[in-house]
């Protein structure tokens, strides 16, 4: 037993699995207390269309804005049902995978302390947590980004031909899961431009440029040869996101994200950058690639997301790993104790709990009716919508205050919905959107028989949460159902707010 | 049955001591001998009006339509020798009232050869090839969408060859109610109804009347010398006992108390809706009927009665339309040509067409099965019910709200072919697969070195 214990082997093994523990545990604690958001939702129904599900499909088109890797592999699963959990269940598993990945990635850059600590890093930090317990691209086009960079360190470092073709294969799969992957090609160039230390041959710049495109290629091919009504949407997604207007102001990145990777980590990762500056080669070159271009991609790109950035956690997990694996070298000779526990050990416990608290307040409900898209689930969208399924004859249409809510009954309830902020002009809105061309008229004609209300909608948009309520005061909407969460008040009272109002309008 | 006085109740009660049983209260007897005898609790009939099945469902798939090659003569005394006419879709045509009397209707009929339908109205001074015109799932796709889902009958003939007048009686009591087509001018009298055995029997019904106005009976003839159009088609407005009895009178409501009714839970076991306006009589619009009917039935569905229940929609007469099956003449009242009948239940087969022989009677012989009621007189003793058209053996299907537009069975199919999505994506995740177990065999074979 002793043996087996002292084997270094056995002790990695034990490691890495202690922290793909952790990984699960945290990203599965109360994994479906709360239904989909609209994101989420939109993923689910494309693949619930792409295996059939005679009532998802008629809902969901399955050519949306992206690629359909992650959805496929989820439909896979829906062959034997469907069900929101499944789908969480799946983004878990990938994010999971994506914190051995970046354990390997580590290891292979600065040896296996520097792998330990990243995956550790990674495995609770509140970002990666939060966007891998969802069902959205993000994390799978994360785990085959990480793949990418570690398969070119492998090349950088052993110069074998097959380790550029797997990785040019990783960012063809980073690329069929979600398009903005193609961002990483730019990094890669910028990556082989600056390490003049790293030889390439020709043949494997061609023939890993030829695998590249051609997995990319055949997501437009799908589309073209797969044909019907809704591929034309796909194409029509890119003019879209080219022409439209921003959605969040040009600071969000710095609002949101950096308590989102810990203000520790991130401070190490850049404390390391300039400290071990003189350190630097073709390994702090890709990291560094991997980071800038997108950061910058999407700084100056109108549409933001909350989640975009992902690719960029296990790089920043890296880095900041990376600071802390060069001080335990070089004080392995002479480490430094306080109160016996060296203090690389405590500052990385310390770390780790700071990671650690923030993450675990992703699992308390709701203290707010405000919401960041994919910051999470929505609070009440599923038992609306499951309260629509069970109640409203099939066939019913609603109207919604936008398409976000919309998704989330249309997925949960089962019945057709439109968003009123849905722009009639197609320059203005998201082709894969149908706009509510007169809503009196509809109403009038009973062709929408339902409007339901939700506070999220109307926290983003007060303009058409007054229009919707218009609709329903002009048509004597009789309130049908009520969801409610439990708010805290100032006064420390716990009342149940409404959040989502089922209306029925008599015209 | 009502026993006001309380006639039978010393009896019943000596009985009851005599067998030594606990005696219960007269209205508990009556409750359970109320039960429905098949699930269906709420039984709602929409009469519409003047419309032939051949003008509405003559092209519908499956149905008993025009048949081929129909060309029906514009003089039938000519014998083979006379142009004639073929159907076709009204579009844009302007249509008008045909006339739809009884002599109208024996010379269309023309002893069963059914070749009279243009002569006879332009012996009106009409235009008798109109008749020959016909609407589809373009002109009514609401009725079509209920068709494709619900029971259309292909065999229902209006009870009589006049107009509304005997053929709305014969829906409530089963007789014509007079020799002429016409009110007689001290009403009809003493002739039992439906909602009399219902009433009797204390089960709840409701004449729910578009725009009601309680003041419109048979006896505003006399003062404006014109019969309204509520009078003339809620037989129920010339019956003194329905118009002076509060409770009866009670019962006959404005259809606003419908959508009140099923809000409430309130809906009766009988209920008849007459849509005054909104009846798709020509010159009235169909789209207005239909949604007339789609919003009875919406409201319907979204109610906690929908699983109980059965809406039939029908039609009061032919209207001078063709048709081209011949009526069994069962008496010297009719049958009337067929006219077009659906009926929409959480119990009815799906998309199914009923070939049994029907008339409005056949629904008073349903609900007096169903409600064990005492019979009435005249067809419904003889007539077969519209049972046929119900699946009892299986659970209630939920309510489907269908679009107004028609939902097209025929589209060519425009969605993506899956087999692509499945060949390409299967293969890219299969290659995906290889990439990891390629990347993480050469890790252990990189940690073993």
């Amino acid at each position: 037993m002793k043996i087996f214990l002292g084997n270094p082997g056995i002790k990695k093994i034990g490691w890495i699995s202690a922290i793909l523990i952790i990984a699960s545990v945290v990203r599965l604690i109360g994994l479906n207390s709360f239904g989909y958001n609209s994101d989420e939702a939109v993923y689910s129904g494309q693949a619930a269309a792409i295996v059939q599900n005679p009532v998802l499909m008629d809902l969901f088109p399955i050519f949306r804005a992206h690629p359909l890797l992650f959805q496929f592999f989820l439909s896979l699963f829906y062959f034997f049902g469907i069900s929101d959990l499944t789908g969480r269940l799946l983004s878990v598993a990938i994010g999971v995978a994506t914190v051995y990945v970046t354990f390997t990635l580590g290891k292979e850059l600065y040896g296996d302390v520097v792998g330990f600590v990243a995956a550790l890093f990674l495995a609770v930090m509140p970002y990666h947590v939060l966007v891998t317990r969802q069902v959205l691209l993000d994390g799978p086009m994360t785990l085959f980004s990480t793949l990418s960079v570690l398969l070119l360190a492998r090349y950088a470092k052993y110069w074998r031909s097959s380790d550029l073709y797997f990785a040019a294969t990783a960012i063809g799969m980073t690329f069929l899961t979600k398009e903005i992957g193609i961002l990483f090609i730019v990094a890669i160039y910028i990556f082989f431009s600056l390490s003049h230390e790293i030889r390439l041959r020709f043949r494997d710049i061609l023939i890993s440029a030829m695998i590249a495109f051609t997995l990319m290629a055949l997501y437009p091919l799908s589309v073209m040869l797969a044909g019907g009504e809704t591929s034309t949407t796909a194409r029509q997604y890119l003019v879209w996101q080219l022409l439209r207007l921003p959605n969040h102001s040009a600071d969000f990145y710095l609002r949101t994200l950096p308590l989102e990777f810990g203000p520790l980590v991130l401070l190490l990762a850049i404390l390391g950058f300039f400290l071990l500056w003189k350190e630097r080669s073709w390994r702090e070159i890709l990291l560094m690639v991997w980071l800038v271009v997108p950061i910058l991609f999407f700084q100056f790109w109108p549409t933001k997301g909350f989640q975009y950035l992902l690719p960029i956690a296990p790089i920043v997990s890296i880095l900041a790993a990376r600071t802390i694996g060069r001080w335990f070298y070089s004080m392995r000779d002479h480490p430094i104790r306080l109160g016996g526990i060296n203090v690389g050990t405590l500052a990385i416990a310390i770390i780790f709990i700071s990671l650690l608290i923030p993450t675990l307040q992703v699992f308390t409900p709701a203290t707010s009716s405000s919401f960041l898209a994919g910051s999470g689930g929505v609070p009440g969208g599923r038992e609306a919508g499951e309260w629509i399924a069970g109640h409203l004859p099939d066939g019913s249409t609603i109207m919604t205050i936008g398409p976000s809510m919309a998704n989330i009954l249309q997925f949960y309830g089962h019945q057709r919905a439109y968003g009123l902020s849905v722009s009639d002009n197609p320059l203005y809105r998201n082709p894969s959107y149908r706009p509510i061309d007169n809503p009196d008229k509809q109403i009038l004609m009973g062709e929408i028989q339902y409007i339901i209300w939700d506070a999220f909608s109307a926290q983003r948009s007060e303009f058409f949460s007054e229009k919707l309520l218009g609709y329903v005061q002009k048509y004597n909407g009789r309130v049908f159902h009520i969801e409610s969460i439990p708010l805290t008040t100032g006064s420390g009272q716990t009342v149940d707010e409404p959040i989502i109002i089922v209306y029925r309008v008599y015209p | 049955m009502r026993d006001p006085d309380g006639f039978f109740l010393v009896p019943i009660l000596f009985i009851g001591l005599l067998l030594n049983i606990q005696p219960e209260q007269p209205d508990q007897v009556i409750e359970s001998s109320l039960s429905p005898q098949t699930p269906i609790h709420h039984v709602v009939v929409l009469m519409q009006q003047n419309h032939t099945f051949d003008n509405y469902f003559g092209t519908y798939p499956g149905a008993d339509g025009f048949p081929g090659n129909l060309c029906v003569p514009i003089d039938p005394a000519q014998e083979g020798n006379s142009p004639c006419i073929e159907p076709f879709h009204i579009e844009n045509h302007s249509v008008e009232d045909l006339d739809h009397s009884a002599s109208t209707f024996f010379l269309q009929y023309n002893d069963g050869r059914m070749d009279g339908f243009v002569s006879a109205l332009n012996a009106q001074n009409q235009d008798g090839t109109l008749s020959l015109g016909y609407y589809d799932g373009r002109d009514i796709p609401y009725y079509w969408n209920l068709a494709d889902e619900y029971v259309l009958f292909d065999r229902f003939f209006s009870s009589a060859h006049g107009g509304s007048i005997w053929n709305r009686m014969y829906l409530v009591a089963g007789v014509p109610g007079s020799e002429e087509n016409r009110i007689p001018d001290g009403g009809y009298g003493n002739i039992s109804t439906i909602f009399d055995r219902l009433q009797e029997a204390g089960i709840s019904w409701k004449y729910y009347v578009n725009q009601y106005d309680p003041s419109l009976t048979y006896k505003s003839l006399g003062e404006t010398s014109f019969l309204d159009p509520q009078v003339q088609w809620v037989p129920l407005l010339s019956f003194d006992r329905f118009i002076d009895d509060p409770e009866l009178s009670s019962k006959i409501v404005d259809l606003e108390q419908y959508f009140v009714d099923l809000r409430e839970d309130n809906l009766p076991a009988v209920s008849f809706v007459l849509a005054l306006g909104a009846s798709e009589h020509p010159l009235t619009s169909l789209e207005a009927g239909q949604r007339f009917t789609k919003n009875l039935i919406q409201a319907l569905m979204e109610s906690s009665s929908w699983e109980n229940s059965a809406f039939i929609l029908t039609y009061d007469d032919w209207g001078g339309w063709y048709d081209h099956v011949p009526p069994p003449q069962v008496d010297s009242f009719g049958y009337g040509f067929r006219v077009p009948a659906i009926l929409v239940s959480p119990y009815a087969r799906k998309g199914h067409i009923d070939n049994t022989e029907l008339d409005f009677t056949s629904l008073l012989k349903f609900i007096i099965d169903n409600w064990s009621l005492e019979p009435l007189g005249g067809r419904s003793l003889q007539v077969n019910s519209i049972t046929s058209a119900f699946d009892f053996d299986n659970p209630p299907r939920s309510a489907i709200i269908l679009p107004f537009d028609r939902i097209s069975l025929e589209e060519p199919n425009r969605a993506p072919h899956r087999i692509v999505i499945y060949l390409i994506y299967g293969s890219i995740t299969l290659l995906a697969g290889v990439l990891f177990i390629k990347v993480f065999r050469s890790d252990e074979n990189s940690a073993q070195n």
